[in-house]
């Protein structure tokens, strides 16, 4: 670029700033504005959609679909478009020419028009790779499996509780509800054997969180005990693990201090005269008090309780709950009479383990049924108040 | 009593001559996508401010990372506040940035005599991009993990150095403990450093040169 | 028109102090809840400590004890440890002493040939019954409430 052009940019320039403005406070007062819009757009992007909460690190989850950020996204689909042996020009190559050709383009761009009629390739150039990027970006996210969803807990209560649901389905067959161990009794291959307290002084003091973990990981092959973590062929993974050891922690380790915004029961208790509904009762209960046994792959008389109709419905002595009934199966069964289905074969007392449930909870099942078996919270109230 | 302060602080700083340098400049006739370079510096300095707040209960640990970060989100007061608004700062920057330059480019701004105000301009683009990439790593999540894998390799695959990049960016062959500090550093130290001065060299240039006409149809 | 831009220039004035503050004010009061949330919370709590049976506390001479208790501060769980000394005067009459100085916090150890309890931060001793003897502690060495079930010993912890 000659001396003779340069003088006639600074001249042009010049007489821009003639008919111009001045910085403050014109300008400043538009870069308010936008920059106090994007504030606004902030603290509500923060405030109503905010972050998305994300499961802890685990290695064992290979069922995790790893993404990158959203803007790096184009770049991870770019990488599709390139065979194992070239890879390395689409993730180095071409993007370390189009950065060295981002930074020094003033160099040799020669093109001394600035209207963008005169500078059609130019234009048309970045037009194309930003419709690119962009068509890349948006292929990449309609291509993306939905990822699973799986619970994190926010605060040690929530960890705690989260635990007992875990516990209450992948331990109490062996352990008990409250860890106290004992005689198994219905657990294939485990028969018979004694189990002694997990809960005890002993136990707690000893063993830290990480070897607890550790033991529900790997399991004890020796005493019997199946490895649970999903490195070993379990059903956890490492932070269901960690909500397990840190319900066991709170409940059992006389040390520990609470939280206080711990909940201490997660069945919720019921009131005089109060109706129970699925909602809020009876699906905390059956969680902690049948689940274990009456979910997916367990022997249980194909009697799945891990829904509302599963409850009514299901099972080879269906119906095992009816409305009003109080000879109903399920009642007869949890309050230790034991049944002859229509094909003679025997149905056993539940629990199995000849420790029935609390009377507190044998009555809730009774209310319940009696009442109609409501299901959500509301219909258990218009009940109530009949 | 106030008036005697601004004198004694006028004498020394000059706050007639700063105003005169600093805001009353004559400018072409701007519209409103000049102030995407202003918006970018405002979501910096937010993006500084939220960052240097969460550093109060962020712990840049394997083992911690994650537990002080759900703590800021729910057991710290606002905490979700300040951390959202560093998480949709970061899109927030990454867009008008991009959108800044794209400005610029089809405004042909970066011409002479601007050519070094787009050079810093661009290295700009890159350093917020750069802070992307390491801040994702921070909350130490699941997802954080796996793009951190995914997007080290990438740095892996290039012929001959590939391996050296690999373990440079990681600190080792794994992502591990020393990958996460070494992130943090370098997202909260070594980029921020960079692109604070990248920044003050970028205003300054804009300040000698002013800031660009629109092209019209003659030029 | 010069009026006007006057006008003008003050309506921006006026508009960027608004909006400048509002920012600073929506920012600034969250962030003062963050940074000093750890000083509103109150903890508190209090649990019996078991100390074991009567007789592993000899009549005459303070019995040194320790006891754990785990904490959550923040996310981290800490596990704090906590001592004293049990006074037998006789059978059932006894004193349970913190070994925490009263000044600033340092942990006394008893002397047996002086029979007093000294600090080690700055020389304060104290009486086999707490009381102070000299040096710079504001009050005695602090009681623990017990209480004795059969032959058990338990004290009362309190925090906060």
């Amino acid at each position: 670029m000659n001396d003779e052009t340069k003088k006639k940019i600074k001249e042009k320039y010049e007489a821009a700033l003639q008919k111009g403005e001045r910085f403050w406070p014109d300008s400043i007062y538009k870069d308010l504005l936008v920059s106090f819009a994007l504030f606004i757009l902030l603290i509500g992007l923060a405030s109503f959609i905010g972050v998305h909460p994300e499961p802890k690190v685990d290695l064992t989850d290979t069922s995790y679909i790893p993404r990158p950020e959203w803007y790096f996204l184009f770049l991870f689909e770019f990488l599709k478009y390139f065979p194992g042996n070239l890879e390395w020009v689409g993730a180095a190559v071409i993007p370390g020419i189009l950065v060295v050709a981002l930074i020094f383009l003033p160099l040799y761009d020669k093109n001394p028009s600035r209207h963008y009629s005169k500078r059609k390739f130019a234009v048309g150039l970045m037009s194309f790779i930003v419709v690119g990027m962009v068509f890349l970006t948006i292929k990449a996210t309609l291509t993306t499996p939905p990822q699973e969803e799986s619970l994190v807990a926010n605060s040690i209560a929530e960890k705690m509780s989260l635990g007992q649901d875990l516990y209450s389905i992948q331990c109490v067959e062996c352990h008990g509800p409250d860890g106290y161990g004992g005689e198994v009794v219905g657990v294939e291959g485990l028969e018979g054997t004694i189990i002694k307290p997990i809960n005890s002084q002993d136990e707690m003091y000893t063993r830290n969180d990480d070897s607890l973990m550790s033991i529900i990981s790997y399991g004890q092959p020796n005493l019997g005990m199946v490895p649970f973590g999903g490195a070993y062929g379990g059903e956890l993974s490492s932070s269901e693990i960690e909500y397990i050891v840190t319900f066991m922690r709170y409940t059992w380790d006389d040390r520990a201090e609470v939280p206080a915004d711990a909940v201490t029961s997660a069945i919720p208790a019921l009131a005089e005269g109060e109706v129970p509904s699925y909602e809020v009762h009876i699906s905390a209960l059956v969680k902690r008090q049948c689940l274990s046994c009456h979910r997916e792959g367990k022997e249980n008389n194909n009697y799945l309780m891990d829904t509302y109709a599963g409850i009514l419905s299901g099972g080879n002595s269906a119906p095992n709950v009816v409305a009003g009934d109080m000879n109903s199966n399920l009642l007869q069964l949890i309050q230790g009479h034991e049944l002859t289905s229509s094909d003679g074969t025997l149905i056993h007392v539940m629990p199995p383990n000849g420790k029935p449930i609390k009377d507190e909870y044998i009555d809730m099942f009774i209310r319940w049924v009696e009442a109609g078996m409501p299901e959500t919270a509301a219909e258990a109230t218009a009940l109530s108040g009949e | 009593m106030w008036k005697k302060i601004y004198i004694w602080l006028d004498e020394r700083l000059g706050f007639d001559d700063m105003y005169k340098m600093l805001l009353d400049r004559p400018e072409p006739h701007g519209n409103w996508w000049n102030t995407l370079g202003s918006a970018s510096l405002f979501l910096f300095i937010m993006q500084g401010v939220t960052g240097i707040f969460l550093t109060v209960y962020y712990t840049p640990s394997p083992d911690h990372a994650y537990d002080s970060v759900q703590y800021i989100m729910n057991g710290v007061a606002f905490g979700w506040l300040i951390r959202g608004i560093h998480h949709w700062g970061a899109t927030l920057m990454v867009l008008v940035v991009f959108i800044h330059m794209l400005r610029v480019f089809f405004s042909a701004s970066y011409k002479y005599p601007r050519e070094l105000t787009w050079m810093v301009g661009s290295l700009l683009f890159l350093l917020t991009l750069g802070m992307g990439f390491t801040g994702y790593l921070l909350p130490f999540n699941q997802r954080a993990y796996w793009a951190t894998v995914v997007g080290t390799n990438i740095g892996g695959v290039v012929p001959g150095v590939g391996p050296f990049i690999l373990k440079a960016l990681r600190g080792g062959t794994d992502v591990s403990a020393l990958t996460l500090s070494r992130f943090f550093s370098i997202h909260i130290w070594m980029l921020p450093a960079t692109l604070a001065g990248s920044i003050g060299l970028h205003l300054y240039l804009i300040m000698r040169h002013g800031e660009s006409a629109h092209p019209t149809l003659d030029d | 028109m010069a009026s006007n831009r006057i006008s003008r220039r003050d309506f921006v004035k006026v508009t960027t102090a608004a909006l400048g503050s509002i920012m600073t004010v929506a920012m600034g009061i969250p962030v003062i809840g963050y940074l000093i949330d750890p000083a509103l919370k109150t903890e508190s709590g209090e649990a019996w400590i078991p100390l074991g049976p009567l007789e592993n506390f000899p009549i005459g001479t303070p019995t040194p004890f320790s006891f754990t208790r785990s904490n959550i501060n923040g996310w981290e769980k800490t596990v704090n440890s906590y001592g004293g000394f049990v006074i037998r005067e006789s059978d059932t009459d006894l004193v349970v002493l913190s070994s925490v100085c009263t000044h600033l916090g340092c942990t006394v150890y008893w002397l047996e040939d002086k029979q007093q309890y000294e600090c080690p931060c700055h020389g304060a001793h104290f009486t086999a019954e707490g009381e102070v003897i000299d040096g710079p502690p504001p009050r005695p060495l602090d009681e623990f409430e017990y209480r004795i079930e059969g032959d058990a010993l338990s004290i009362l912890f309190k925090k906060g």
